[in-house]
């Protein structure tokens, strides 16, 4: 079958290459001028936890002047699900289609194990694209990282043990959705919708609470980053601990106004301060491989019911 | 020692497709080493039957055994199976070496001999999607008898194709069951196609079997009777009255006889397998007798 | 090569005629017979296998294996095991030396049936009909 695996999909093998291949010369190309300005401006002297003074001027000038480049690479998010639409997807979806079934699956290799050994074959391929280009990012994003921290999902998402795991998953939905749906399109389009809807369920409920995250009570005032790592929420508390409303936040702002005093003095106060709960940046690799795993069980069951499937109801 | 399995049998096999059965309480045997024409009309369920046959498809009740094994759930007894679907579905964009190669690789014995003579007519390289339909049909049958297969299924294996193509492909398949002794199931909506190698027919009709048996048996037994139209009682040598038809002062009847026909008023006609087969499958068509001033036979003594 | 071309035309080469309501078998073992007949084939010599009739044809293995036991049965050929079939003996020559006689009876009939205004299907249709009626009455 590694023949056979490697004959029908070497068009897709070279794509991939490809891709990689101008994502490194565009990460080595890019990263030249980021590099010559880190340097320039100082900025290791603003990695936390130093922050001498005119860092809260320097730092943003700096992110300010990469920006594009920082977003573009945000949006490398969407590689691991081309892994699900272009090769997943296809898979058995075209096969089915075209009516090649017939001549696969009727020698003398048996469905399962053919499905087995092509998606086995495949997903080492899929894993090792997704740590190539998941290498990739966490080089050219190293001075970014150092300085904001990696936990918050624009970098979490596209750095470390994640990327092959998305991809996994989504070549595992790809490959399900081809044997259920038996049409390329609606395949992919399922792929699409199934990826999407877990990756945002998880990201929304399931990894702030990896581990229980830390809070840290703040002056009202105080601006700028408070803490390293990811923040799940920021809100006004009053003396007592309680959340404070925006209705009453509201009245307090007006009660202000009316006083003539400047609302974030009267805010101080008032004893309300500022309670940010969060998951510190120290919590990476193990909240990386928490979530790695839970995408790469959910790519194996995925996988087991098409191979259940397909033996069930090959057509 | 026990005796081999026959090739392909089916129990009661039924399969629904949403609505609609395909095919409905089935039973029946194919013999060893027979070539079977699998007839009837489009959508009679002959290719649901070798999907079927194939585990390609699963059914819905009723059981089917391939050399014994179910297709469905011990599909390694397809290695002994030579199947081509409608159409001759193989990889458009493999070339014809990269084909062969992915039979032989995925095939447990394989023999090169019946592939090598194709090859020397075509270039291996060419794409299998830029070969004509004959050409691609040569090609999947070819793999198939380098599988040295026990048991060959072909699904309308002749449509599309010219008939000088459709003639050497049924060499190449008469050649390759000389060599093996291999069981030949080909289903076709054209009878005409398979009446010249088939020694048993099974005439499939909106998902049931509607006649079976060995050719030379069935026409043996049937005769066409013309004679002048009379109220029917017992008829001396027929057994059973399969179809009749009045026209005029005439009466046709399509009969199952069990000896001969000692009445002279009766005209009675051997009839060719096609009508047989029509007869069988459309109820109110009847073969057509001769015409009167052609010489009759008497079937005497 | 072809399919054909690989095998010799060997000295025999049989020809199916769908259309004349004999069984194939038959025909093959009457074009083996008038081979002999005609001296075309003589003892000794190897008619084509089985594959290469098949493979010439496109007819059923059985069907040649048929016509091949049926003449073996008749005395006229023996298989030789993994080596082939091969005449065994000629007919009685007694129907070699009425043929000339036979075929000539048979032009002056043709002359007058032609002539008293019977054409080319009738005259098939008379020698069928009668043919086939001698024969029955011959087996009853």
């Amino acid at each position: 079958m590694a023949w056979v695996t490697w004959r029908q999909h070497r068009a897709q093998l070279v794509a991939a290459s490809g891709l990689l291949l101008a994502l490194a010369l565009a990460a080595l190309g890019t990263r030249l001028p980021i590099q010559a300005a880190f340097r320039r401006d100082s900025l290791a002297a603003c990695l936390p936890p130093t922050a001498r003074s005119g860092c809260d001027i320097i730092v943003p000038h700096f992110e300010g002047q990469f920006h594009g480049l920082v977003t573009a690479v945000r949006g490398l998010a969407v590689l691991p699900v081309l892994a699900g639409l272009f090769v997943g997807a296809p898979l058995l979806a075209r096969e089915l289609e075209q009516g090649t079934v017939g001549f696969a699956w009727t020698q003398g290799v048996t469905r399962r194990r053919w499905l087995l050994s092509k998606t086995a074959l495949i997903a080492t391929a899929t894993a090792v694209a997704g740590a190539v280009a998941s290498v990739l990012v966490m080089w050219w994003r190293s001075p970014f990282d150092t300085l904001e921290g990696r936990m918050g999902p624009s970098s979490f998402d596209v750095e470390g043990l994640v990327v092959p795991a998305y991809a996994l998953f989504a070549l595992a939905l790809g490959v399900l959705a081809g044997l259920v749906f038996r049409r390329t399109v609606a395949a992919m389009t399922s792929t699409l919708v199934a990826f999407v809807a877990t990756r945002f369920l998880v990201l929304e409920f399931v990894r702030p609470h990896f581990l229980a995250p830390l809070h840290r009570t703040v002056v009202a005032t105080d601006s700028g980053r408070q803490v390293a790592g990811w923040v799940l929420s920021d809100n006004l508390v009053d003396a007592g601990g309680r959340q404070i409303t925006a209705g009453r936040e509201d009245l307090a702002v007006l009660h202000a106004q009316q006083a003539g005093i400047d609302p974030h003095t009267y805010i101080v106060t008032l004893g309300w301060k500022r309670l940010v709960s969060y998951q510190p940046a120290g919590r990476f690799w193990t909240f990386q491989l928490l979530e790695a795993g839970l995408f790469v069980g959910l790519a194996a069951l995925v996988i087991v019911a098409a191979v259940w499937l397909v033996r069930r109801r090959p057509t | 020692m026990s005796p081999s399995p026959p090739p392909l049998v089916t129990r009661s096999l039924g399969k629904r497709f949403r609505r609609e059965w395909g095919l409905r309480d089935l039973t029946l045997t194919i013999p060893r080493g027979a070539i079977v024409g699998l007839a009837g009309p489009n959508g009679a369920g002959k290719s649901t039957l070798l999907a079927l046959a194939t585990g390609l498809l699963a059914p819905t009740e009723g059981a089917i055994s391939l050399l014994g094994r179910d297709p469905l759930r011990d599909p390694g007894v397809l290695s002994e199976v030579g199947y081509v679907a409608q159409g001759a579905p193989l990889y458009r964009s493999f070339s014809i070496a990269d084909t062969i190669e992915f039979a032989r690789r995925t095939n447990a014995h394989w023999d090169d001999e019946s592939v090598v003579e194709l090859l020397t007519r075509i270039d291996p390289r060419t794409k299998v999607g830029s070969l004509s339909e004959g050409e691609r049909a040569r090609l999947a049958l070819g793999l198939v008898l380098g599988k040295r297969p026990q048991l060959v299924l072909l699904d309308e294996p002749f449509a599309n194709i010219d008939p000088l193509a459709g003639r050497e492909l049924l060499q190449l398949l008469m050649d390759g069951v000389a060599e093996t002794g291999a069981t030949v199931v080909i289903a076709s909506h054209v009878v005409a196609d398979i009446e010249r190698v088939c020694d048993h027919i099974v005439l499939l009709g909106e998902g049931s079997v509607r006649l079976e048996g060995n050719v030379e048996e069935l026409l043996e037994a049937h005769r066409l009777m013309t004679g002048p139209r009379r109220p029917l009682g017992a008829i001396r040598g027929v057994r059973e009255i399969v179809r009749e038809r009045h026209s005029g002062r005439q009466l046709t009847l399509l009969a199952v006889v069990d000896g001969p026909i000692v009445d002279p008023s009766w005209t009675v006609e051997r009839i060719s397998l096609e009508e047989l087969l029509l007869a069988y499958m459309v109820p109110e068509r009847m073969p057509a007798p001769r015409r009167p001033d052609e010489v009759p036979l008497r079937w005497h003594g | 090569m072809t399919l054909l071309e690989r095998y010799d035309p060997a000295v025999i080469q049989f020809h199916l005629d769908p259309s004349s309501g004999v069984a194939t078998y038959l025909q093959i073992v009457q074009q083996v017979k008038e081979a002999l007949r005609l001296g075309t084939i003589d003892v000794g010599d190897q008619l084509p296998t089985v594959r290469e009739v098949v493979a010439d044809l496109a007819i059923n293995p059985n069907t040649v294996a048929k016509a091949y036991r049926d003449l073996e049965r008749e005395g006229l050929v023996v298989a030789r095991q993994g080596r082939g079939t091969f005449i065994a003996s000629t007919l009685a020559p007694a129907s070699l030396r009425h043929h000339e006689e036979l075929r000539a009876e048979l032009e002056r009939w043709i002359v007058s049936a032609l002539a008293a205004g019977l054409d080319e299907e009738s005259v098939r249709a008379l020698i069928s009909a009668t043919l086939r009626e001698s024969l029955a009455r011959s087996a009853a």
